[in-house]
């Protein structure tokens, strides 16, 4: 018994030291749920006017024009919390790119972690920020294989709408906005400042979150303050002045419809 | 029996602890991928390429090598870079107006020749790249080049056994995304310098000219060193040299990037380093010959609001000077670097 032991000893040793010794290393699952690490939700949903979007269903523009969507996809980054009664403004989550995408209901949920406040109302960028246009290969959700690139004229499709209309006068009725440019009177980063419903504030504390619902309305696209009528203008492909108001009428699509604080 | 079971324990005991010492120590054991210096020529600028976002490496270099020659950036598998840059001919396409792309189709420029990127900050004919890592996403993507898709790339590097080692030994871990490729790709396409010509040598006072290239030095000096400016035989600018619109290819070059009717047929002006083996010439290929474009600047240069306006007299050479010019155009072909074993297809 005592040689049985003499002999084991040293092999559970050595096993033992084999799984231990760089424990600090495994971050897997299983043996610490990870701390939650956002206290802010945003949480898009894709709309056209008061419907949710969908792929299948036949829609009217301002111009009583009807289309389906196909795509609808759009950069958001660079968020501001902002509080009025006290002037204040946290930049949350400086450097990270979403990219909203209507087909991939996973993309909707925005996790941002904010300075715990009180706030009522924010801002974000719709686009890409011209640094990261000029500045080699990127990753994550600005990873060229997303087909948020131009790759003859360096920059990000900031923002895409394609879909089909019996008023467009393309193949099978497409219609395309791929609405990008980030050089001088082209740029088409938009900057908008979403009010809350009224009374209602996003209370961040150390211990609760903030839930903040926003719809992302595609017949904004259309109207206010350049008219886009798909007859006219099927396509929007690259950047310039057509490209540039489009994204002025999109950067007002958007509308918080809740706030929750939980 | 007791020594043996103790030489045993204290072999075990030694194991551990050499085990904890050295297992979680693994940032301090050099085993990261080497570090390549790049050495600008004699008589060059400084380089604006951004090395510190892309620090040169060994393992990186050489993946990009591997990836430049790899048919899988394609979608049929026929057209990796070197289809249409090969190195005889200083990675331009030898004797192509234009070159062949995936399908049976014709790309719609002349293949621009490799070398000294480093000092480029924008490519294409037209600048429409800004960054020399998204450079290779034009082609690769194009319906008449490469005319594959990026994540079908990306899926098929994943696919193929050899490249997650690379992709570690390069990046330090197994990962293979799209970032890491181009990185890859653009830290071989730095490297390639060309600075090995007679010309250069002449420069660094290597070298003598002879008589004739002496005199066609001084043409050049001139005549065509306004554009063509010395050391790289570009100043990188955009330029309308007096060529028509092509009818069928309606190339508008710099203007179609910048969407202002002043950039209107302007195109980059092209190096001269290596023109003997970058022929045909002009953004489309049309001259074949050193002659024809003399020939061009002579007697063929169309006026238009946007011609340069150091063309506006022409550029007229008798038969002496041209010769001399020609013999001077000849010294700077760098055959040290179109025989550089570094930048041939890997074995």
């Amino acid at each position: 018994m005592k040689k049985l032991l003499s002999l084991q000893l040293p092999v559970i040793l050595l096993v033992l030291a084999l799984f231990n010794s760089c424990a600090k290393e495994y971050s897997g699952s299983g043996w610490n749920t990870p701390k939650e690490d956002y206290n802010l939700l945003i949480n898009f949903t894709p709309v056209v006017d008061t419907l949710k979007l969908s792929f299948d269903s036949t829609y009217k523009n301002y111009f009583d024009e009807p289309y389906k969507v196909s795509a609808f996809k759009f950069y958001i980054c660079q968020f501001d919390l902002i509080n009025t009664d006290s002037n204040k403004v946290y930049n949350v989550n400086k450097d990270k790119y979403f990219l909203i995408d209507a087909a991939d209901s996973t993309t909707w949920k925005v996790k941002l972690s904010a300075v715990p406040f009180r706030y009522n109302r924010i801002s974000f960028t719709i686009g890409v920020d011209s640094a990261r246009n000029v500045s080699g290969a990127q990753t994550g959700a600005l990873d060229p294989a997303k087909g948020m690139f131009w790759t003859w004229n360096s920059g990000y499709i900031m923002a895409k709408l394609e879909g089909t209309s019996p008023l467009s006068n393309q193949p099978n009725g497409k219609f395309e906005y791929h609405i990008g440019g980030f050089k001088g009177i082209e740029n088409a980063v938009r900057k908008p400042l979403l009010l809350f419903p009224f009374g209602v504030y996003s209370e961040i504390t150390p211990n609760t979150k903030s839930i903040i619902s926003v719809n992302a309305n595609v017949n904004a696209w259309f109207y206010n303050p350049h008219d886009l009528k798909i007859e006219e203008n099927p396509v929007v492909t690259t950047p310039g002045v057509l490209a540039r108001s489009v994204s002025e009428n999109y950067s007002k699509m958007f509308t918080v419809t809740a706030v929750k604080n939980e | 029996m007791k020594k043996k079971l103790f030489t045993i324990l204290v072999l075990c005991v030694g194991a551990i602890a050499w085990m904890q010492v050295n297992s979680c120590k693994k940032k301090d054991i050099k085993t990261g991928p080497t570090a390549v210096a790049f050495t600008t020529p004699p008589g060059f600028p400084a380089p604006p390429f951004n090395f510190t976002n892309n620090p040169l490496t060994q393992e990186a270099v050489s993946l990009g090598r591997r990836l430049f020659y790899d048919g899988q950036l394609s979608k049929d598998g026929n057209f990796p870079c070197s289809s249409c840059h090969q190195q005889f001919a200083a990675f331009a396409t030898f004797d192509h107006d234009l070159s062949h792309g995936f399908n049976n189709q014709f790309t719609t420029r002349n293949s621009p020749g490799i070398f000294n990127l480093a000092w480029h900050t924008e490519l294409h004919w037209d600048g429409g790249i800004n960054h020399l890592e998204l450079q290779p996403l034009a082609p690769i993507t194009a319906p008449n080049e490469m005319a594959e898709d990026i994540g079908t790339v990306i899926n098929k590097l994943k696919a193929d056994s050899k490249y997650p080692a690379q992709f570690k030994a390069a990046f330090g871990t197994e990962e293979i995304n799209s970032q890491r490729m181009l990185k890859a790709l653009a830290q071989f396409m730095v490297t390639m310098v060309s600075a090995n010509s007679k010309y250069d040598k002449v420069r660094n006072g290597q070298g003598t000219f002879t008589g004739t290239e002496q005199a066609g030095y001084t043409i050049f000096q001139n005549k065509c060193a306004a554009c063509h400016k010395e050391p790289l035989l570009t100043d990188l600018s955009y330029r309308n040299n007096g060529m028509d619109l092509h009818p069928f290819l309606l190339d508008y070059g710099r203007m179609r990037i910048t969407n202002k009717k002043e950039d209107s047929l302007k195109f980059k002006v092209p190096s001269l380093r290596n023109v003997m083996l970058t022929f045909p010439y002009m953004h489309d290929g049309r001259f074949y010959s050193i002659d024809q474009v003399l020939n061009h600047y002579a007697t063929g240069i169309i006026s238009s609001p946007t011609l340069d306006p150091l063309l506006a007299n022409k550029i007229v050479l008798t038969t002496t000077e041209r010769t001399q010019l020609k013999a001077f155009l000849n010294t700077l072909t760098d055959s040290v670097f179109i025989a550089d074993k570094r930048f041939a297809q890997p074995q």
